[in-house]
C-alpha cells in the first residue's frame, strides 16, 4: 500500500470531515471508538485513467451530528437526510483524493454516491485495497478505503507509485 | 443590495449546504432558487432574473460547464457573475472553467470562501456589505 496513497487519502479524508461536517478525525483511536462498529457504508465509483470504488464505512452514532453540521439541526434527525449527508462526504473525499494521486491534469467521472447497511457487500475484500485510513469521530469511527479495478499497472503508470 | 441566487447542482445535500453556507455567510439574501442540472437550470433563468449563479459541474442531463457556454452565449446572461462549486480537480477543467469567466470554489469549503468570492466577483466592496466603518479620531486623550 503505497505510504503517499495513504497519506493523499488521509488528508482528503480529514479535510472533507472538518470543513464540511466540522467534526474532528482522531487518529489515536480511543477503545470506545475501536468497539464502536461500523454500521454503515457508502460507496462512490470513478472511472477516468483509472477506475474503482471509494468506500467510507462509518459507526451509525456519528450520522446525527455529522448531518445536522451539515445540513441543520432538524434535517439531522431524519435517516434519509442522514445517509445523503454520508454520501455527500464520500463523494466530495473522492473528488479530493483522486487527483492528489494522478496529478491536476487527470479528469475522472464519479457515479451518484450508493448507500448500503452491509459494507462487506461493498468492500471488494476480494481485492486489495490501495490506500486505508481509519480514525475516531466522537464516540465512533470511519474507515475509508480506496480500491483499483483490474490492473493496478494503469494507475500505477499514471501516479508512479 | 440582496442577492437573488440560484443554485445548480444535481444533489439535493449538497443545494441544501450551499444555501446553509450562504445564510451563515451573513450575506443579504433575496430569492433563493434551486436546479438539478444544467438544463433545469437555463429554464429557471428565463423565468427569473438572478444576481449569482452558483454552479456544480459534474451533473446528469447537461453538466456545468455547458450551461455556462450557453449562458455566456447569451447577451442577457453574458456577464452574469457564475461560481463553480464543485470537486473538480483537473486543472485543465478548471482553467476552461475560468476563461469563461466564473470564480471556482472547491469542496470542501469554508463559508468564509464561498462568502469572500461573492463579494470579489459580484463587486461589492466591504464598505457595502458591512456597512460604513467609523474612523477612529486623533484627538483622544491618552
Amino acid at each position: 500500500m503505497p505510504s503517499t496513497m495513504v497519506q493523499s487519502l488521509s488528508r482528503a479524508t480529514t479535510a472533507t470531515f472538518e470543513e464540511l461536517a466540522l467534526l474532528f478525525p482522531e487518529h489515536q483511536l480511543t477503545d470506545e471508538q475501536t468497539a464502536a462498529p461500523l454500521g454503515l457504508a457508502v460507496s462512490v465509483d470513478f472511472r477516468g485513467p483509472f477506475n474503482g470504488r471509494l468506500v467510507l464505512e462509518v459507526s451509525t452514532s456519528i450520522l446525527p451530528l455529522a448531518a445536522s453540521n451539515m445540513l441543520g439541526e432538524h434535517e439531522g434527525k431524519q435517516p434519509q437526510l442522514q445517509r445523503d449527508a454520508l454520501g455527500e462526504l464520500a463523494n466530495v473525499i473522492c473528488g479530493n483524493v483522486l487527483p492528489a494521486i494522478a496529478g491536476q491534469e487527470a479528469v475522472f467521472h464519479l457515479s451518484a454516491p450508493k448507500v448500503h447497511e452491509d459494507a462487506t457487500a461493498v468492500s471488494r475484500e476480494h481485492d486489495a485495497a490501495q490506500a486505508r485510513t481509519e480514525f475516531g469521530v466522537e464516540d465512533g469511527r470511519a474507515r475509508v478505503a480506496l480500491y483499483v479495478f483490474g490492473d493496478a499497472e494503469a494507475m500505477l503508470a499514471v501516479t508512479g507509485a | 443590495m440582496a442577492f437573488n441566487v440560484l443554485v445548480v447542482d444535481d444533489s439535493a445535500v449538497m443545494r441544501q449546504m450551499v444555501v446553509r453556507t450562504l445564510k451563515m455567510s451573513g450575506l443579504p439574501l433575496g430569492t433563493v432558487l434551486e436546479a438539478a442540472n444544467g438544463e433545469e437550470g437555463l429554464f429557471t433563468l428565463q423565468e427569473h432574473w438572478v444576481d449569482l449563479l452558483l454552479l456544480d459541474i459534474n451533473m446528469p442531463v447537461m453538466n456545468g460547464e455547458e450551461m455556462l457556454r450557453r449562458l455566456r452565449a447569451a447577451p442577457e446572461t453574458e456577464n452574469l457573475p457564475v461560481i463553480v462549486v464543485s470537486t473538480e480537480g483537473s486543472e485543465t477543467r478548471l482553467a476552461a472553467l475560468h476563461e469563461l469567466g466564473a470564480a471556482i470554489v472547491r469542496k470542501p469549503f469554508a463559508p468564509e470562501t464561498l462568502r469572500d468570492t461573492i463579494l470579489r466577483i459580484t463587486g461589492v466592496n466591504d464598505a457595502e456589505y458591512y456597512g460604513a466603518v467609523p474612523v477612529a479620531s486623533d484627538d483622544g486623550d491618552f
